[in-house]
């Protein structure tokens, strides 16, 4: 059983915040010009302070993407020294970057050192124990994109761990870590599940944004 | 390549065998050098049909397989040198030279080499090269970390191990072992050159290599099964010889009277053991009990005469420390005695119904009481009751015991039914035979029972789960009276039973041959016990008011000795 469309009708909805969910997502992901020109098309208005930081986090992300992981970290630290500091793992997740360039780039002894001096202190806390070892196992193939560990060289692993840094780095900022889209969107699953859960086969189902989008 | 351990004996063994070849490659008539062919590589081949050679009177020992193990066997019993001469003499190589060079390359940590020479070796399995190449070549490894060239190590891990394609986990646990992340000492310690030969041997085909200690398994196999075979075995493990077949003949069952004990005035109705076998007790019409002490050379005196009960005494019951005794009287009281000094501790009754039957739980605090009025109480030493049973539990005549986990209760509910009762669960299991049932024995590992049936027959139970029929012993005779059997022997593999005939009866555990029929007694014999702690030790309690004690023929008069003994090791509760 379905919800009928003609229910949200009786809710009414400001322009004004679909403006701000839409700038928010923007924002997030430092589409500059975007911002600037749905401001000026719609005249809402223009959040405070964010464009010098935007900038900074749009470079830091893009390296962080591409694998440039040492000036990643260097920019970041550049815009707030305990950004990494205190995000242990973070820092972990940027280093074992910069080593997954230096195995694919075969430069072995580099790799080996890297990680005896860098990502070794780590390993004594067990829960990056196994982290760890995962990436030392690529240093045991001469063709790390065969080995079973080859997930770890993969874009969506970067793309992971460039996320991390930037909500990381909004949170810094004291901006919104998610956008808001997102959080609607989780909001809207959280809360079907609940009803589906609590109301059995009578509820309504499970909230599928393909689905929602396609109605 | 140093670290190589203490097998000097092992490298001297080893050249000495490969010169010894070389010797005989040159003398004989074989046209093949050595070191050339692959052939020399092969594993050796058995002998084809028409050349077959074989060693024995069956026919079904290869000589050449013969050979080698005894080789084998010399080498590890230390003589390196008769070792390598019978190969030379006999011209039957214990390893191939393939394989000897193969072991020295590894011995010498030539890992390479020995790589490649494992190739040479012809084995059938893929599989079981690479596994072989890895454990050499993780032994290259770890030499290497050792010798801190850590670079080379990852080398070797990069471009030999890895590209083997296995064991993927133990690759992951190698590389962190350069990165060198926790002291994962299990993994790095490096084993000796010598254990990996043994590590390779497992994993090679006992025809390419040898394995350990095969002669000593083939011949430890013959004595294993001889003594299995054996129908009357009844002594100890030490006395088997490789010079003849063991058999234990029917010497080692007790058969001879070595002592009659007159010490009660009337028909003695119950004997038994105590646990540690140094003690014996004995009930009678007498209304007594006594208490005999096995002495040193097997001998038993009179330590405490039990008197107080006003009716017959039927059972006697040890506490598992045999410290206490418990006596029953009939359709009287239960007393408890201490057998060190002989004196009544507590007397037990119930205002109503007079006990029947008792018996010990396994933990020593509680005992079981069986009553007149058919239900059992069991009761805390004091006398305190903790619980009881109504309903027909038990009759007016039956033995009541509990098996050694303290879970289920024993005891005859019917006429010709046994009840397994479960204190906990209350499950309730039951033996239904097709005659009345006079008594019963659990033996000592609580899994069976013996019962004893009117019409002269016993019945061998298995009682874990469901009950089931696994054995029956005939000949004895029974006709007026209650007769008891029980377990004996080393492992108890035999049944010892009273009769009315006056005679004791003795059968094979597992065939249910009848063994012996010892006469001896001049009245019917009621109950039997053998001796835990000595398996050449029977008791027997008869109506002409003796008991007897049984033991190893006298006429083997050194043996008895001998035996006398090991009897006064067995007595002192020696293990």
């Amino acid at each position: 059983m379905d919800l009928d469309p003609r229910q949200y009708e009786n809710v009414a909805i400001n322009d004004n915040d679909i403006h701000s969910i839409v700038l928010s997502y923007l924002i997030h992901n430092c589409y500059k010009e975007s911002v600037e020109s749905f401001i000026t098309s719609t005249g809402a208005k223009q959040p405070a302070d964010y464009l010098e930081d935007m900038d900074k986090r749009k470079r830091i992300f893009h390296f962080a993407l591409e694998g440039n992981a040492l000036k990643a970290i260097e920019l970041t630290e550049q815009l707030a020294k305990d950004i990494l500091e205190n995000n242990k793992d973070l820092q972990f997740d940027l280093l074992s970057l910069h080593f997954v360039e230096l195995v694919c780039s075969r430069k072995c002894t580099e790799a080996l050192e890297f990680a005896q001096t860098k990502l070794g202190p780590f390993g004594k806390e067990p829960k990056y124990m196994e982290k760890l070892e995962d990436f030392m196992a690529l240093l045991a193939y001469k063709e790390p994109e065969k080995s079973p560990m080859f997930h770890l060289l993969s874009l969506e692993y970067r793309q992971q761990v460039a996320d991390s840094l930037n909500r990381a780095i909004l949170a810094h900022l004291n901006l919104p870590r998610y956008t808001a889209m997102e959080r609607l969107i989780q909001q809207a699953t959280v809360v079907r599940q609940c009803l589906s859960q609590e109301a059995g086969k009578d509820g309504p189902p499970p909230f599928s944004l393909k689905d929602f989008l396609k109605s | 390549m140093g670290g190589v351990e203490d097998e000097e004996p092992a490298l001297k063994r080893m050249k000495l065998s490969s010169k010894g070849l070389v010797g005989l490659s040159n003398g004989s008539s074989s046209k093949e050098p050595v070191g050339g062919l692959s052939s020399d590589f092969m594993a050796r081949p058995l002998p084809s049909k028409g050349d077959e050679q074989v060693v024995g009177s069956k026919g079904v020992i290869k000589k050449e397989e013969f050979v080698r193990i005894i080789a084998k066997a010399l080498y590890s019993l230390g003589y390196g040198k008769s070792g390598a001469h019978l190969e030379e003499e006999s011209g039957i190589p214990l390893h191939s030279p393939g394989v000897n060079l193969f072991m020295q390359q590894i011995l010498d940590g030539n890992w390479d080499d020995s790589v490649a020479t494992l190739h040479k070796i012809s084995l059938a399995d893929e599989s079981m090269v690479k596994s072989a190449s890895f454990l050499i070549l993780e032994q290259k490894f770890f030499e290497l970390l050792n010798g801190e060239k850590v670079m080379e190590a990852l080398k070797t891990l990069r471009t030999e191990i890895a590209p083997l394609c296995i064991n993927s986990s133990r690759i992951r646990e190698l590389s962190s072992c350069i990165v060198s992340l926790s002291p994962r000492l299990d993994i790095v310690r490096v084993r000796s050159r010598s254990k990996l030969i043994e590590e390779l041997q497992k994993l090679l085909p006992p025809t390419v290599m040898i394995p350990e200690k095969r002669l000593e398994h083939l011949v430890e196999q013959a004595l294993i099964l001889q003594r299995e075979a054996c129908p009357f075995h009844n002594s100890l493990d030490k006395e088997m010889s490789l010079y003849s077949d063991h058999h234990c003949g029917k010497d080692q069952i007790p058969s001879s009277t070595l002592q009659i004990l007159e010490a009660h005035d009337d028909e003695v109705w119950f004997v038994q053991f105590s646990h540690n076998g140094k003690y014996l007790a004995s009930a009678s019409n007498d209304r007594t009990a006594i208490i005999w002490e096995v002495g040193i050379n097997g001998g038993l005196t009179v330590k405490h005469r039990l008197t107080g009960h006003q009716k017959p005494v039927s059972s006697v019951s040890w506490s598992p420390n045999d410290k206490e005794l418990l006596t029953c009287g009939v359709e009287e009281t239960i007393r408890r005695w201490d057998v060190s000094t002989g004196k009544c501790i507590q007397i037990y009754e119930k205002a109503g119904a007079s006990l029947v039957s008792s018996t010990w739980f396994p933990c020593g605090k509680y005992i079981l009481c069986g009553f007149s009025d058919k239900s059992i109480c069991m009761w805390e030493l004091d006398g305190k009751e903790v619980e009881s049973w109504k309903g027909q539990k038990t009759l007016k005549i039956s033995d009541l015991e509990i098996t050694e986990n303290g879970e289920k209760i024993v005891s005859i509910c019917k006429a010709n039914v046994v009840l397994l009762f479960n204190r906990e669960t209350k499950d309730e299991r039951f033996i239904e035979e097709h005659q009345t049932i006079t008594s019963f024995s659990l033996s000592k590992d609580s899994k069976f029972l013996l019962v004893n049936l009117l019409n002269q027959e016993i019945h061998l139970w298995n009682i874990e789960g469901d009950p089931k029929l696994v054995g029956k012993y005939k000949g004895h005779k029974r006709s007026r009276y209650i007769i008891r059997s029980c377990f004996g022997g080393l492992k108890q593999t035999f049944i010892a039973s009273g009769s009315e005939d006056s005679q004791v009866y003795i059968w094979h555990r597992s065939s249910g041959e009848l063994i012996e029929a010892l006469p001896g007694h001049s009245g019917s014999v009621n109950c039997v016990s053998w001796n835990p702690a000595n398996p050449h030790m029977l008791a027997s309690a008869s109506d002409d008011r003796t008991i007897r004690i049984w033991g190893l023929n006298c006429l083997h008069n050194e043996y008895q000795n001998v035996h006398s003994n090991g009897v006064h090791r067995y007595c002192n509760g020696g293990t």
